[in-house]
């Protein structure tokens, strides 16, 4: 008991405090009153929580402060919201990123002799950035006035009609020669990222297998290709829940993989360089933030209609009555809750628990828990951490843009948005302690409830025990309301409530 | 790097001469720029017939291009304070704040709200209250943020400035601050419109940046400053020593902010308008871009950033068109990776180099002695591989 006191005291001492405050301001609400407004701040939480968890890991293992996390998060919910609503635009550009792919396989296998060669040995560093920059304007030169806003138009389907896509689309000959030109850019590309030295991994791979990826890739982006109109229609013609999943699971494939590149590209060559990193991560987030204005527009959409569990339009009792009634809202103590929120609540929970015993219970949790207590030491050990580092970026990449997903039908897509949920993850995990994965839960849930109360406060005024008149505040202060609470912890708690003391 | 002797900022006036000569030369040019400007690009149609010659090259400077390129120039003069004045942060003290906005945005509303109707202060009472509100405003949020370090500093500067930025934007102040939509067309007094009088304004603003200069090269110089750089690179050694680094950084603080608000000051007289734009993060970022490309840990270094991030900027609007932010973040992700002590910082390291390289072959001639050469490459020891601001 002393012993539990001693190692969590400031766990419970800010448990207690949060307790009073929640009792003196919800004394005089009524019981149906303050459990709505909880669930509210939860379904926040868990939005939060899933680009928090990914921030706090990421910082955690690698020291990385990923300013660009919150454009992976916008990025999600964009690619989310183009399986779900128009998937045009999915057909026309998938195949590019899979030839993309397979050349920078084929070239990552075969491009090892080119490091052996005498010339290349003297300015690697040089050649590096040379070969990537090679690539980088074969990419530019071969998605040249790629109609990218008249392939992604949404007025048409948002109406739910069928689309014409035969105009706005290039011709497939123009398809195949862009997607030839990306295979021959990402040859540069892969020779850069080719292993230097016998013992990385990578180069003793099996030269059949290295082949047969790279043609699966290409046949892959082919057939894509080819199949672009029936398989849109094919697409548009599935049951909305299903393609809700669909949008779930390429969402936050797109940001895995993003994150995966980004790591690979700008932060691995600069570790023991942290302002490096971050100054890198903060010029990804001006270009990113603009090449997501480009192709989806600086307008943003209005909040998508959620899949059909969650659109009859009647109040079920309970949970449990829901899944068979698949009704909008569930009644909680006499008061309508939507249930897509109880979807989300449900989610975060889900990955909550899911990434938990992935750090508990697995091998690989167990190298990431290992890596952040130090990372060195593991390496040591004879482990390859530079992989799990990459591993770790494209998971918490993953999960942030997943975060976006589902965030879509609840608060619509825009691009600022990213710079919002940043922020407050940013707090979440300020608050909860950098690196600590439970502490990106605690902080998370602090900020969203405390929003959802501040919200009210704002919206209704709330009657506190010792005054005679409501409260009420200004809007203002139900949005510095997180970033007080950020400051008094700091200032009370430095690390803070998770965090380990310098 | 600003440890090595051989840096200008370091030299005192009179013995090092030469080494001013540059600084001096771009000064000069800058004193004489409004007529040169005038004289070349102003208009020749806004010059009244019969003037006298003087007028017509006032008249001239006043008008057109002239005009257009001093209003650059300004604009170039008030973010050179402002990434200078975040450069005693990152590069001299190795505090990494993302507040530091907070300031600018600060010092421009303060001029704006105290000679606003509401208020209306003459100028001078205004900008003496923005030197105190800033000073004040560094000396509460110094000792607030500087009791945590490193990233957590960076998140609790971030959240302060966030406060401010949510601040300017309540709606319980529109009748001071006007909200979201800022004040715009407050009264600046006549005789410093910068519309009417634009080549005034200039010379107050270059009298303004010099003074400002200065002013930091007589801190980083002190002993107080000297300080700060033996914090920035180990903050453990230095209070060691017996240096009390919490007061030394508070100084580092103390000394950015004022410059920063001023700054923002200056910048609301110009553009005689206030958003809630200027207390953004984005502010921030740019600044941190500026230095950042300039060079960290030199005076000169976020003057050149801010140059080339204006400049820059203005031409790759004119080229790219609404798509210019993503050539500029490559453009800066580029200058990180290649250049990474920035553009002043890695010229210095390679002008250095030559240097050695040339006492070497002196050396080998015979006609060098050995001391100087090892000295030669001691201070290039000093420029070594730990960069500046990491903590």
């Amino acid at each position: 008991m002393k012993k539990l006191w001693q190692n969590n005291r400031s766990l419970i001492i800010a448990l207690i405090i949060f307790l009073g405050a929640f009792a003196a301001i919800t004394q005089s609400m009524e019981a149906k009153v303050w459990a709505s407004i909880l669930l509210s701040g939860i379904t926040l939480a868990s939005l939060y929580f899933l680009v928090a968890s990914g921030l706090s890991l990421i910082f955690g293992l690698m020291d990385v402060l990923n300013f660009a996390h919150g454009s992976i998060f916008v990025l999600g919910a964009y690619v989310g919201l183009s399986t779900y609503a128009n998937p045009r635009l999915l057909f026309n550009t998938l195949p590019f990123f899979l030839s993309l792919g397979a050349g920078i396989t084929l070239a990552r296998s075969f491009g090892v002799p080119f490091w052996r060669l005498k010339r290349t040995q003297n300015k690697p560093q040089w050649f590096f950035w040379g070969l990537i920059a090679l690539s980088l304007v074969l990419i530019t030169l071969s998605l040249r006035e790629f109609p990218i806003r008249a392939i992604n138009a949404f007025g048409v389907t948002a109406v739910g009609g069928i689309v014409s896509t035969a105009e706005a689309q290039e011709p497939m000959g123009t398809m195949l020669l862009r997607s030839a030109l990306l295979f021959i850019s990402g040859l540069p590309f892969g020779i850069a990222l080719a292993p230097r030295e016998d013992y990385q991994e990578g180069s003793r791979r099996n030269p059949g297998r290295v082949l047969l990826t790279a043609l699966i890739l290409l046949i892959l982006g082919l057939a894509i290709l080819l199949l672009r109109d029936p398989g849109e229609k094919f697409m548009l013609g599935l049951s909305v829940d299903l393609r809700f999943v669909l949008a779930l699971v390429l969402g936050s494939l797109a940001g895995a993989l993003l994150g995966a590149a980004v790591e690979i590209v700008l932060i691995r060559p600069f570790y023991g360089n942290p302002v490096t990193q971050l100054v890198l991560t903060l010029g990804l987030l001006i270009a990113l933030t603009d090449v997501i204005e480009g192709v989806w527009g600086e307008e943003g959409h209005p909040p998508m209609t959620p899949p059909s569990l969650f659109t009859e339009p009647c109040r079920s009792e309970s949970l449990f009555s829901w899944f068979g009634e698949k009704c909008r809202s569930i009644d909680v103590l006499g008061r309508a809750f939507p249930s897509y929120r109880v979807f989300i609540i449900f989610l975060g929970i889900l990955v909550f628990s899911a990434v938990g015993v992935l750090l508990r219970r697995s091998r690989i949790g167990m190298i990431i828990r290992a890596g952040v207590q130090d990372s060195e030491m593991v390496q040591v050990l004879g482990i390859n951490v530079r992989r799990v580092f990459t591993l770790v970026f494209a998971l918490g990449s993953g999960l942030a843009a997943l975060g976006g997903v589902i965030a879509a039908p609840f608060l619509g897509v825009y691009p600022a948005m990213g710079g919002i949920f940043q922020l407050q993850a940013f707090i979440a995990v300020v608050i909860g302690g950098m690196g600590s994965y439970p502490g990106a839960a605690v902080g998370t849930l602090i900020l969203g409830i405390a929003r959802a109360f501040g919200d009210h406060f704002v919206a209704s005024g709330i009657e506190l025990p010792f005054l005679e008149t409501t409260l009420r505040g200004s809007p203002a202060l139900a949005k510095a309301s997180t970033v007080l609470i950020m400051a008094i912890v700091l200032l009370v708690k430095p690390a803070g409530i998770f965090g380990k003391k310098e | 790097m600003t440890s090595s002797t051989t840096n200008i900022e370091d030299a005192p006036l009179k013995k090092a001469w030469p080494q001013w000569w540059p600084y001096l030369a771009v000064l000069a040019f800058l004193i004489l720029f409004p007529f040169l400007a005038g004289l070349t690009i102003g208009d020749p149609s806004a010059v009244e017939p019969g003037a006298g010659w003087l007028t017509a090259v006032a008249q001239r400077t006043e008008s057109g291009y002239a005009k257009f390129w001093q209003g650059m120039l300004i604009q170039i003069f008030i973010w050179g304070i402002f990434a200078l004045s975040y450069d005693l942060l990152l590069g001299f003290t190795g505090i990494l704040s993302f507040g530091h906005a907070m300031f600018f945005g600060t010092g421009a509303y303060a001029v704006a709200i105290l000679i606003d109707k509401h208020v209306s202060w003459p100028l001078g009472w205004a900008l003496a209250a923005v030197i105190l509100i800033s000073l004040m405003q560094s000396i509460i949020f110094g000792v607030l943020s500087l009791r945590v370090k490193g990233v957590y500093l960076a998140m609790v500067t971030l959240a302060f400035a966030e406060m401010f930025f949510i601040l300017s934007e309540a709606g319980d102040f529109r009748k001071y601050t006007g909200a979201d939509d800022g004040l715009h067309g407050f009264p600046v007094p006549d005789y410093l419109s910068a519309a009417d009088h634009r080549t005034r304004f200039y010379y107050l603003a270059l009298i303004f940046f010099v003074i400002v200069f200065l002013a930091a090269r007589r801190l980083v110089n002190s002993p107080p400053g000297r300080v700060m750089i033996a914090t920035r690179d180990n903050e453990h050694r230095a209070t060691t020593i017996g240096f009390d680094t919490f007061r030394y950084k508070l100084i580092a603080f103390v000394a950015a902010g004022v410059f920063a608000g001023l700054a923002g000051a200056l910048s609301a007289l110009y553009n005689v308008s206030i958003t809630p734009a200027l207390l953004s993060t984005d502010r921030t970022i740019d600044v941190l871009a500026m230095t950042i490309i300039g060079g960290v840990g030199t005076l000169v270094g976020p003057i050149t950033g801010a140059v080339i991030v204006q400049l820059l900027g203005y031409w790759l609007e004119r080229w790219f068109g609404s798509s210019w932010t993503l050539i500029y973040g490559i453009i800066f992700m580029l200058i990180v990776v290649f250049l990474p002590y920035g553009i002043i910082g890695t010229l210095r390291a390679r002008s250095l180099r030559l240097k050695e390289g040339w006492g070497r072959w002196l050396k080998l001639l015979g006609i060098k002695s050995e001391g100087d050469a090892a000295f030669a490459s001691h201070t290039e020891m000093d420029n070594g591989d730990q960069p500046p601001g990491q903590s």
